[in-house]
């Protein structure tokens, strides 16, 4: 019990740590308590936020956006890439496209969305989907292409069908990559809506930030950060979950 | 060229030509929205931008600011990123910042670093030294983590030092996974350098494009636009170039080969 509660300082120690300096940093006055509030401030501002429902309404605005555009980045990529591992005319027309296009920020593509969609909640989902569809396509693709000749040969062997193929043979074998394209594209479909409620909106986490910094009310801010921080964390356990439901039979090393 | 190589490359071209004659024509032809602009007036306004001389300075600004804040920031995450493989006091402290920053968009603290650093350089420097960390240290410390003890043994079991050890072993076999974070801090410190250029700043080509905005000028917008592609384009080309020839006989086989 002792020694269980020692390993966990050992190991999260560094949080309390910062912590203690950040508020010893304030309460000295080495920096402007303006530009860094202290602990207490943030988390004041955290608890009265968070139960007169603003940060929870601007979050929950922030989640479904980002969660919008990457299912349905997932629901075209997945089976997109899957038509690209099979067919070499598909894989031939697109393959530039995705493999050359990217390294292409695709960030800066996103005044002409706000054109094609409007500044609201389309073109972030649009754009959203964009920037997902990409680590989804290339590692799904890379994941169907490698699934073993010898298991489709095998299964047709027993006179399996095309569809269970697909089904119990090709789908199970590249799962692991689709989950690992997947894990890819979720933190940044977090970040691209942020980023984007930061350069225009009026609502959302991002608009939020930018409305906050420039009354000067950085605790806000702080806490609108944590928050995001709070929801990519619980975003991303929720995958792993179910990365353990579905690909139950192997293990993955979790970082 | 035999014909089905020849057809290939047809077919990999296709839906990029067709779609630029398509722009062109119906653009020309007024049935697209003003704002989509044409591939050849976006030619045109890139033209007049280089000879205006604006673009290169815009250029120059933009390139200072992501190559001096990516090394930084690269730098740092090799340096900690390799001290946390190494010593597990200094994984320690960091795993649990990084795990919860990680998830943050580092643009988030923009408005703190314009407030810290001015609306100048210093801010968009700092900024994208700060997002282009996190992915280079945590695919450095995992590098790091996942080198084949076998290997550390055989050296250490023929009495190299330490200091052998890890030029001689360590880094070596580190070295394809730290390109990999390096990599992906490189695709990071643009879209941040992009964010923090159109959200505060006073030169760059952020600025070409909201000023084409701002003067109802799309053609310049999308000069803007071509030009930071093509910029974070080449960067990663180059990196992938010097990877190449740092690793050698590494990558052959591997995902990123296939890429190229």
């Amino acid at each position: 019990m002792i020694a269980q509660a020692r390993s966990m300082m050992g190991r999260w120690y560094s949080i309390p740590l910062l912590l203690v300096m950040w508020q010893a940093a304030v309460a000295s006055g080495l920096v402007q308590s303006r530009l860094l509030p202290g602990v207490g401030a943030v988390w004041n501002v955290l608890v009265s936020e968070t139960s007169n429902g603003a940060l929870i309404y601007h979050a929950s605005v922030t989640v479904s956006r980002a969660l919008t555009g990457f299912v349905l980045a997932a629901l075209i990529g997945i089976p997109f890439a899957a038509a690209m591992a099979r067919s070499v005319l598909v894989r031939n027309l697109f393959e530039p496209i995705f493999f050359v296009g990217y390294p292409v920020p695709k960030i800066a593509l996103f005044p002409v969305f706000t054109y094609i969609f409007g500044i609201g909640t389309p073109s972030k989902i649009a754009f959203t989907f964009l920037e997902c569809l990409y680590p989804v396509v290339v590692t799904c693709y890379f994941g169907f292409s490698a699934v073993p000749t010898r298991l489709v040969w095998s299964a047709q062997n027993c006179g399996a069908s095309r569809s269970t193929i697909l089904r119990r043979v090709i789908v199970p074998a590249a799962l692991p990559s689709i989950f690992s394209g997947l894990r890819i594209a979720l933190p940044v479909a977090i970040i691209v809506v942020v980023l984007t409620e930061m350069i225009g909106d009026s609502i959302g986490l991002g608009y939020y930030i930018t409305i906050w910094s420039t009354r000067f009310r950085f605790a806000n801010v702080y806490a609108a950060i944590i928050v995001i921080g709070l929801c990519g964390l619980a975003l991303d356990q929720a995958m792993l979950l179910l990365r353990r439901r579905l690909v139950y039979w192997e293990r993955e090393e979790i970082r | 060229m035999p014909w089905p190589r020849c057809s290939q490359k047809i077919e990999n071209w296709l839906i990029p030509a067709a779609v630029l004659a398509l722009w062109e024509i119906l653009g020309r032809a007024g049935l697209l929205p003003r704002y989509l602009s044409t591939p050849t007036a976006i030619l045109a306004a890139l033209w007049e931008l280089a000879v205006t001389g604006e673009l290169f300075t815009a250029l120059a600004q933009s390139l200072y600011r992501v190559a001096v804040g990516f090394v930084l920031g690269a730098a740092a995450g090799i340096l900690v990123g390799l001290a946390a493989g190494i010593m597990p006091r200094v994984r320690h402290f960091f795993d649990p910042l990084v795990s919860f920053l990680y998830s943050v968009p580092k643009i988030a603290f923009l408005p703190v670093f314009l407030l810290l650093f001015g609306l100048g350089h210093a801010s968009k420097i700092a900024i994208i030294a700060f997002s282009g960390f996190f992915p280079v240290f945590i695919a450095s410390r995992h590098a790091v983590l996942s080198v084949n003890r076998l290997l550390i043994w055989a050296a250490q079991n023929m009495g190299a030092p330490r200091r052998t050890i890890f030029f001689r072993v360590l880094i070596p076999a580190a070295a394809p996974q730290l390109f990999a974070g390096i990599r992906i801090g490189l695709a990071h410190a643009f879209v941040v350098l992009f964010a923090a250029e159109l959200i505060g700043s006073k030169a760059g080509l952020g600025t070409i494009i909201s000023y084409g905005e701002e003067w109802v000028r799309f053609d310049l917008m999308f000069a803007g636009i071509l030009c930071f592609a093509v910029l974070g384009f080449a960067a990663d080309r180059i990196l992938l170039a010097i990877r190449s020839r740092v690793l050698k006989g590494q990558i052959i086989g591997t995902e990123e080969q296939v890429a190229r």
